[in-house]
């Protein structure tokens, strides 16, 4: 029995470790520990109840032993500030003043796919409307909206032309635009490589959406090539 | 907090008493079989065995395991069985040197069972 219990609690420790490591693109509101368990109850109860020639008193013994690491968490949680960090993470703020953090991205495993359809799920289409946006600890995406934000006459979604220094193909079919184009635009803004690029949206009236690495975001406007509508 | 303290409390004393008690319960059952066999062990290698011996130590084992299966697998049961299920064949036909070999296995089984449920590193990993 004392065996079955300390193995449960190797395995919850490892499974909670894990799962700080993989960062907030594995979590689904709940906490990193809430995960765990919600993880670990199920096998446990099932093993046991499926398999006869295990005795159910380890089942038992292993729930009981989750139940108890769980209080214990939840005493950490709320009385240990620095242990609650480690076990439990805290929030990450992935937008600020100077536009998309990227270290804060990498930090959680996430890429800017995740950043922008996140976006768009808490109701936001342009990276720009936001003034601060964060990953809390249970991974839920949270938005401030800018006070300023610019209310555009024409609705049109904004498509993700360069990705971490890569044009997508696809938009750029989408919008009838070419690599080209937006290699001049650069050019003009004084953007020397591409590789410093880390995102540059388009919408429908032609506002740009650009950030490089290391650089604070700008946004802009351009005449769309004639024809181009989405 | 008090309510939450007080539950860890007593569930870690119900973990850790239940944890002991396992330990010295399994092992005493053990000891008590083994004992049995180990007597019956003796009485087999001066060829004095007979059906009523290795009935006895089987009717112990029947007692013993039925709360032993609370705390073991079963299939570690059923290997006992199966072995003392051997010997006493073997004994009945009165081939006491097959019978020997059987009751080894038996009181090896008896002295490493219960040390696969303590806790050791081996155990553990």
């Amino acid at each position: 029995m004392g065996l079955i219990i300390l193995r449960t609690a190797i395995i919850f420790i490892a499974l909670l470790a894990v799962m700080r490591l993989m960062g907030k693109r594995q979590i689904g509101e709940m906490q990193p520990f809430e995960l765990v368990i919600t993880l670990l109850i199920a096998e446990l109860a099932c093993i046991p109840m499926a398999d006869s020639s295990i005795p159910l008193l380890y089942g038992i013994v292993s729930i009981v032993t989750i139940f108890l690491l769980h209080q214990l968490m939840l005493l950490v949680d709320l009385n240990f500030k620095p242990f609650q960090t480690i076990v439990g993470g805290k929030p990450s703020v992935v937008i600020n003043k100077n536009g998309i953090d990227i270290s804060q991205l990498k930090k959680n495993h996430l890429d800017l796919s995740d950043l922008i359809e996140s976006m768009r799920t808490a109701g936001m289409f342009s990276l720009d409307e936001a003034a601060y946006a964060l990953y809390e600890a249970n991974g839920q995406f949270s938005v401030m909206p800018r006070e300023d934000s610019p209310k555009e006459e024409k609705v049109s979604l904004p498509v993700l032309i360069i990705d971490d220094g890569k044009f997508v193909a696809h938009n750029l079919s989408l919008t009838g635009t070419c690599e080209e184009f937006f290699r001049e635009i650069l050019q003009q803004r004084g953007v020397k490589s591409m590789r410093s690029v880390f995102v540059l949206t388009l919408d429908g009236t032609g506002k740009i959406y650009l950030q490089c690495k290391g650089e604070k975001y700008t946004t802009f406007r351009i005449r769309l090539p004639e024809g181009s509508s989405w | 907090m008090v309510k939450t303290l007080l539950s860890v409390f007593m569930t870690l004393a119900l973990l850790v008493a239940a944890g002991i008690g396992e330990h010295f319960f399994v092992v005493s059952r053990f000891e008590k079989f083994g004992a049995a066999v180990g007597a019956l062990y003796d009485k087999t290698l001066e060829e004095r065995a007979a059906r009523a011996d290795a009935g006895a130590v089987k009717t112990l084992w029947e007692s013993e395991k039925k709360s032993l299966h609370i705390l073991i697998p079963h299939a570690d049961i059923a290997y006992i069985d199966y072995w003392l299920g051997e010997a006493t064949g073997c004994i009945v036909t009165g081939n006491f040197e097959e019978a020997l070999s059987k009751l080894e296995v038996l009181s090896v089984i008896c002295q490493q069972l219960p040390q696969l449920y303590t806790v050791s590193f081996e155990n553990i990993f």
